[in-house]
């Protein structure tokens, strides 16, 4: 049914893993300790599966996202939830008492080995321990430190709590998304934090380039209302030029140019105007097109106030069909349709198992391998080595501290009981 | 740009509408010499240079026109490549090949050269000439179907969210590249996939989903975690005023009880603990509701920040424009445009807190920079760059 293209042959044959320097991965050589909680670890993540070396510092005891309840209801009450595990892949674990005497040592001996710190902690609290970016400089010049708050490290409402909800709402996103007649929705999945770790890796990327040609350590700031109110396409267009103020149009797309079509087996997400005769032609050779027909519906203003019509009209039609025809009729004629998928359907798609988006990769906790997706870009350079699971709590200890920081076998096992690390 | 810590930097941009631009305008913020390909011919719609939806996405980079579907213009984008480190698109996987312009054809000009081909679906696989828009990338990847009020009911953003974050993406990737090429001098090919962005995006539910073989479901307003209650939306006083209310522990939930003025709540059993809370968190819901609906939403969320709760009011475009914190950072930038006026876009939330000056423009005219581009950068005479305009293919 599709077409092969000279390209995809070509491409496929550079997606093969270059054989020289298999050790010599996107990032190798970059340093960072990652003190983050969701709000940044995606980002750290990212850089880790490119190939830094990311060291997760977590107090003693471990993450309290590793106690997040899993929404299963009958996981046991403390095996981590499934966003540690996706969040932490390829990173070294270790655990440290940053409020401990004994702690900050150790956390500056190790800043002055690695090239940048991520913390997610509200504003002041490292300045509070005595560990702010100024301490750190100190320790290592040109360290880059990133921090990912709530509202950023300045302005009237950074001491404000925070959470994905907060930035939800604060950031802009809620109140476009959802039903007109309906209370404001928030996106799935944690979204203000994907964003804030997306701007927190890019950030940290090119820091460190300025760092490497200048020598100079930076602070980088991010607020995750920024990063919300960055990732919607309309609101700065509609208010600022339009002078408009953006409501909720539930499955309608803010500009009028998509909307969600029910069929026989599931959801649509269809283009309303993209090639409207043909459309037009379509529907009608199925007895579908009403009078869509008429002449007045090829104007696009016409079209645009009687939208109500043409999705009555439209939803007459798809619902006598599947999402799978739909879909692939209308792509064959560039019609940019796609079905709303479920997670189960993306697991089995044909598309993402052609390109090897899954792989499995086992835990101790879990008796069943762990499908993770993978980044969604291919390199046609190597990566990394062989994809590592999220850290058990502490499980590098020994590693870092006793061969990196060179600390005796005795001096670790009092530390270890007097809870510093 | 001239200044800033990727100067030096030179990126050939073939990209359009947003989740491409997205990515390079990150890029040129921060010092990247972005020279976007435009054409009289494309320069249409949300690529039309003098529309705000343009104008937005494409600050701090240059403009010049060459009508690639002119015989003879691949020979100038070739040394446009030449001279350039990344080469960024995000057509379907066909143009560029139909241009003869693939990775192992420009890698010809330039042998380190990195490019970035941001598609729908991806370079390779079944779906690959498939196209697709933000809103169909996030449909596929699972976004609209879990944004939702109720199972089977999807509602999806109402924007194209997937794209910044296709942007976003991006940019990380040439910046990686970037590292490596210099530490290696290789170059590489980057295939980037919307879909598979979209889906990354929900990582935990597909682990979730292919670990457990459980159905994920929206969850609405619902803690996505698992560990508050209340957390959601509530009405406030006006016409269609919100804020939202997240509470993580018991003492989050004292200081809601006592901001509501409802200290009958602290002694109920039914709320008496987080698990008891999200048991009877529709109960607990409608309550909250009732005394929400009381207080203005900005009124209410200062009192409940202040008792150290959780809590925000759900902004619209006017709160935002007059968000105290937002100005108190100066994240709308203002720059004059030739015919636009003052132009307003969404800052960076890359803030580096010891750079110092930003010397950045507004987004470039149609061919603004065709003389610097061709003349300065690739030597072209007076006469041959007339040559090539008189021709149409600098058009």
């Amino acid at each position: 049914m599709i077409r092969s293209t000279r390209i995809s042959e070509k491409n496929a044959e550079i997606m093969k893993p270059a054989r020289k320097n298999m050790r010599d991965t996107l990032l190798s050589g970059i340093k960072i300790l990652d003190l983050a909680d969701q709000k940044a670890s995606f980002g750290t993540k990212l850089l880790a599966d490119m190939g830094a070396r990311v060291i997760k510092i977590e107090k003693p005891g471990g993450d309290p996202a590793r106690k997040t309840a899993n929404s299963s209801r009958k996981s046991p009450p403390f095996r981590p939830g499934f966003s540690f595990y996706y969040h932490n892949t390829n990173k070294l674990g270790i655990t440290l008492n940053l409020e401990h005497p004994t702690g900050k040592d150790l956390f500056l001996r190790l800043v002055k080995k690695n090239d940048v710190v991520v913390e997610t902690f509200p504003p002041g609290y490292l300045q509070k321990q005595g560990l702010d970016f100024e301490r750190l400089r100190e320790a290592k010049p040109g360290i880059i430190l990133a921090s990912v708050t709530g509202y950023g490290q300045s302005g009237p409402k950074k001491d404000h709590k925070t959470c994905d909800l907060v930035a939800a709402a604060s950031g802009g996103q809620m109140y476009v998304t959802g039903a007109p007649d309906s209370y404001p929705l928030q996106q799935y999945g944690a979204q203000s934090y994907m964003a804030a770790s997306l701007f927190t890796a890019a950030a940290i990327l090119i820091a460190v380039r300025r760092q490497r040609r200048s020598a100079k350590g930076e602070h980088i700031d991010i607020s995750l209302q920024e990063a919300v109110l960055s990732t919607l396409e309309h609101i700065v267009l509609q208010y600022f030029y339009d002078h408009v103020t953006p409501k909720r149009q539930g499955k309608l797309h803010w500009n009028h140019l998509f909307y969600i079509f029910p069929c026989q087996d599931g959801f649509i997400q269809l283009t309303l105007f993209e090639q409207w005769e043909t459309l037009v032609e379509w529907m009608d050779s199925e007895g579908m097109a009403a009078d869509l027909t008429a002449k007045k519906w090829r104007d696009n203003e016409y079209r645009l106030k009687h939208l109500d019509h043409i999705i009555t009209v439209l939803k007459n039609w798809t619902k006598t069909h599947t999402t799978d025809e739909l879909f692939k009729l209308g792509q064959l004629m560039q019609f940019p349709w796609a079905p709303v998928q479920s997670p189960t359907q993306i697991l089995s798609c044909p598309q993402l198992r052609a390109r090897d988006f899954f792989m499995d990769i086992t835990h101790p906790d879990i008796t069943r391998p762990l499908r993770y997706p993978k980044i969604p870009m291919k390199f046609s350079e190597p990566l990394r080595g062989p994809d590592k699971r999220a850290p058990l709590a502490a499980e590098d200890n020994r590693t870092i501290y006793c061969q990196e920081l060179g600390i005796s076998e005795g001096e670790f096992k009092r530390l270890s009981s007097e809870g510093v690390i | 740009m001239d200044t800033g810590p990727l100067k030096g930097l030179r990126i050939l941009d073939f990209t359009r509408v947003l989740a491409g631009p997205f990515a390079t305008r990150i890029l040129a913020d921060f010092g990247a010499d972005v020279i976007k390909v435009q054409s009289r011919k494309t320069a249409k719609g949300t690529e039309f240079n003098t529309g705000a939806f343009f104008s937005i996405w494409n600050r701090n980079k240059r403009s010049i026109t060459l009508d690639m579907s002119h015989p003879e213009a691949r020979e100038l984008a070739l040394r446009l490549v030449a001279i350039s480190d990344v080469v960024i698109e995000n057509f379907t996987p066909r143009v560029m090949s139909n241009w003869a312009m693939t990775y192992e054809d420009l890698k010809g000009v330039k042998p380190d050269l990195i490019m970035v081909s941001m598609s729908a679906t991806g370079q390779t696989g079944p779906w690959r000439n498939f196209v697709a828009f933000g809103p169909t990338a996030q449909a596929l990847g699972g976004l609209t179907y879990l944004t939702s009020y109720d199972e089977g009911a999807p509602i999806g953003t109402g924007y194209a969210y997937s794209d910044p974050m296709a942007g976003l993406f991006g940019a990380v990737a040439v910046l990686a590249a970037l590292e490596y090429r210099d530490r290696t001098g290789r170059g590489q090919f980057i295939d980037l996939s919307a879909y598979e962005v979209a889906a990354a995006l929900i990582g935990p539910a597909l682990l979730e989903a292919g670990t457990r073989n459980t159905p994920i479901l929206p969850l609405a307003n619902r803690s996505n975690s698992g560990t508050a209650a209340p957390h959601g939306c509530f009405k406030c006083k006006g016409t269609d005023r919100w804020c939202v209310i997240a509470v993580y522990n018991d003492a989050e939930w004292h200081a809601l009880c006592n901001v509501l003025g409802d200290s009958d709540w602290i002694s109920d059993k039914r709320f008496a603990t987080l698990s008891r809370r999200k048991k009877h968190a529709r109960e607990l819901d409608e309550l909250i509701q009732q005394k929400t609906s009381q207080h203005t939403a900005h009124a209410l969320v200062t009192l409940l920040q202040e008792a150290g709760v959780p809590a925000a009011a759900v902004q619209d475009a006017e709160d935002l424009a007059n968000d105290p914190q937002l100005l108190a950072r100066d994240f709308f930038v203002h720059l004059p445009h030739p015919t636009l006026g003052n132009t307003v876009s969404d800052g960076s939330p890359i803030k580096f807190r010891n750079e110092i000056g930003q010397n950045w423009k507004s987004s470039p005219t149609l061919g603004e920079d065709n003389r610097y581009v061709y003349m300065d950068l690739l030597g072209l005479t007076e006469a041959q760059f007339l040559s090539y305009v008189d021709r149409k293919i600098i058009a």
